[in-house]
């Protein structure tokens, strides 16, 4: 066998489990085209890919976290916090602009670090302590917005969240940013902790190092999902994050991630999310009322998931 | 009481005089509502995004947008009703709405799941020239035809001036609210303090926080009745509310005092049934339908205030039959709303 034959063979089986979903994707993908065919342009794209970008984000940093063996219930109270600092530090000029999001998404870090610290040096299990510091969090964010305001310049609002597909580009770039990460030692310790954490402590990998970078990076991606609803919204809210828990976790398992860790990756999430997203603008285009919407919503979540499963028999 | 609400009318007669003359004055030929370009006719597609469908109160209101938007269907104005559910997601609710300007409804009504995120998305449709009516819970924008509501603050103060007339400004009283950080509950508020402050002989023995259920509302009122025997009136700020409180001290067999409270059926009934004095308001559920035809007013080219006050409707001993005499129209769990029709939503709107 030619090491193309072995390449090609390599990539289907790691992807073997979610051929099903990409499958209804595609047809879901499909139908909302077909449904509404102003999708097929630049803004239309943007359009779709700038609702649909807060969630993929939330997907991946939940994603992280269920690699590790763990859940994030913090999750959105995070989204939250960088929203509402995004709304408040963000500045009009360009570089002040930039300096906000940039303190925004270290809050993010550092709160993830920390969460990450006590799950890896404490040993208190990450549902305990991402459930505690959701209510510090959110309490936090409600602090320093108490009711929804704040202000984010219209140009960085048009700018992300406008006729260019910038959440497109900017969902690419972090996938990219991944796959570096991956191929450096670092990144091949958070793979190894996630995948298996006494072998991996055995082999001289430090899994409590590697397990606080990814809840570090996993925060930080929250805040930056925050940052962007920030943007895409105009405004600062300091509840807005609480249903991206649900939907983060959702999107993960949809895509593949296991509860136990060190099963799943990012393009499933990824994948996961993507159907979140296409699902809502589906279903409105075919005209559901909101009660069969529940029911669809359900359905096609038991439908993605038994794909997968029977594919994986 | 009465003095303030007719008060509260005029305020809002005066406001849609002078944004009509304001508009007047800026455009003299055409006066059209905000958002509207006049280029869309007849029949229209109504979008009713909705923040979340569950509770008895949104099923009720949905009924009155349902009801509307078949009598003008009936009039050949409307011809089809897109309903999304957000089901509490802000978020979901900004992509329905992205949906329903992509469809290109005509109009949208909405009762939004956040006073900011939804800022950009209705500034959008309004820029499609689609008409966008806001009820009920409301958003920050200007970008928007038409908000349309009642006065928090108003339900709040008149509640606590009957409180203080029939104490005859003397006497220890509890007050109910709903969920703390809620700003319907935390306005109703806003509004009693400056008649308690005036009235010094209302003493407030405690407060309660508790969300708009009769349950967990008849626990802390259950626990405060051990606490306080002499209770001479129950300040609440909502139908529900009252309805727990009531339940509470008929189980201890106690007499219900002078009580507040709002068109929750099951207070109006108690209300009869125990004959206690009470006065209620009310946030219509008619809201819904009163959207509907402000964005089908709007576009056939009337001029919609941007900002609509609807004044509260009061139940007092007097009219407490006519609410129930209808009680069996509505859901147990529900809300006895004041009746409407089309020509009330005229005068509300200031048409015609």
């Amino acid at each position: 066998m030619t090491g193309a034959a072995l390449q090609l063979r390599l990539l289907w089986q790691r992807n073997a489990g979610l051929y099903g979903l990409y499958l209804l994707l595609i047809a879901l993908l499909a139908v909302y085209a077909w449904l509404h065919p102003g999708l097929l342009s630049v803004a239309g794209v943007a359009r779709f890919t700038q609702n649909w970008f807060p969630i993929a984000v939330v997907a991946l940093a939940q994603t992280l976290i269920m690699l590790m063996g763990g859940i994030d219930l913090a999750i959105g109270a995070t989204v939250s916090l960088g929203c509402v600092l995004a709304a408040s530090w963000i500045g009009d000029s360009y570089g002040g602009a930039a300096l906000g999001i940039a303190l925004a998404v270290g809050v993010g870090a550092v709160i993830g670090g920390t969460v990450g610290a006590i799950v890896a040096l404490l040993r208190i299990p990450a549902i305990v302590v991402t459930l505690a510091a959701s209510f510090i969090i959110g309490g936090i964010a409600l602090l320093v917005m108490p009711r929804p305001g704040g202000h984010v310049p219209a140009w960085l609002s048009d700018g992300l969240a406008g006729e260019t597909p910038t959440a497109l580009v900017l969902l690419l770039c972090l996938l990219v940013a991944w796959r570096i990460l991956q191929a450096t030692p670092l990144g091949q310790d958070i793979n190894a902790a996630g995948n298996n954490p006494h072998g991996a402590f055995r082999s001289g990998v430090n899994v409590a190092r590697a397990r606080i970078v990814a809840y570090a990076i996993s925060g930080a991606l929250s805040a930056f999902a925050g940052v962007y609803v920030a943007a895409q919204t105009g405004s600062g809210d300091p509840i807005i994050g609480g249903p991206f828990i649900l939907d983060s976790i959702t999107a993960a398992v949809l895509g593949g991630v296991g509860f136990l860790g060190g099963i799943g990756a990012f393009r499933g999430a990824i994948a996961g999310s993507l159907l979140l997203a296409v699902m809502i603008n589906v279903m409105f285009f075919l005209g559901f009322p909101p009660v069969a919407q529940y029911i669809a919503k359900g359905l096609i979540i038991v439908v993605a998931m038994g794909l997968r499963l029977l594919r994986e028999r | 009481m009465s003095s303030s609400l007719k008060l509260a009318l005029s305020c809002a007669a005066c406001a849609i005089a002078l944004t009509a003359m304001s508009t007047a004055t800026s455009t003299p030929a055409l006066a059209l509502a905000k958002c509207m370009t006049g280029e869309r006719e007849a029949p229209y597609t109504i979008g009713w995004a909705n923040i979340y469908s569950i509770p008895t109160w949104m099923k009720q209101t949905q009924g009155t947008i349902e009801d509307v938007f078949s009598q003008l269907q009936e009039q050949g104005l409307t011809d089809e009703l897109v309903v999304t559910d957000a089901e509490g997601n802000a978020n979901t609710q900004i992509t329905q709405i992205q949906s329903m300007i992509d469809a290109d409804v005509d109009g949208i009504v909405v009762i939004a799941g956040s006073s900011t995120a939804l800022d950009r998305v209705i500034a959008q449709a309004c820029e499609k020239g689609i008409a966008v009516i806001n009820v009920d819970s409301l958003v920050e924008t200007d970008e928007i035809t038409a908000k349309i509501n009642t006065d928090s603050n108003m339900w709040g103060q008149l509640a606590a001036e009957w409180m203080v007339e029939q104490l005859g400004g003397k006497g220890k009283i509890i007050i109910m609210n709903g969920p703390a950080g809620v700003s319907v509950s935390e306005d109703r508020r806003a509004g009693a303090t400056p008649v308690l402050e005036a009235n010094p002989g209302i003493e407030v023995l405690t407060e309660t926080n508790t969300p708009y259920n009769a349950a967990p509302a008849q626990e802390a009122m259950t626990s405060l009745l051990f606490q306080y025997p002499e209770i001479d009136g129950i300040l609440s700020f909502g139908g529900a509310l009252t309805a727990g409180a009531i339940l509470a001290m008929d189980r201890q067999g106690r007499d219900v005092p002078p009580s507040t409270g709002e068109n929750y059926r099951q207070f109006l009934e108690l209300w009869s049934e125990k004959g206690f004095p009470g006065w209620a308001t009310m946030q219509p559920n008619w809201l819904g339908g009163l959207g509907v035809y402000a964005a089908v007013k709007a576009l056939e080219g009337e001029d919609i205030a941007a900002f609509v006050e609807v004044p509260l409707p009061i139940i007092t001993d007097e009219n407490l039959p006519e609410y129930l005499a209808r009680a069996e129209d509505f859901p147990a769990d529900g809300y006895i709303y004041s009746p409407y029709d089309l020509a009330l939503f005229d005068e509300i709107l200031g048409l015609k």
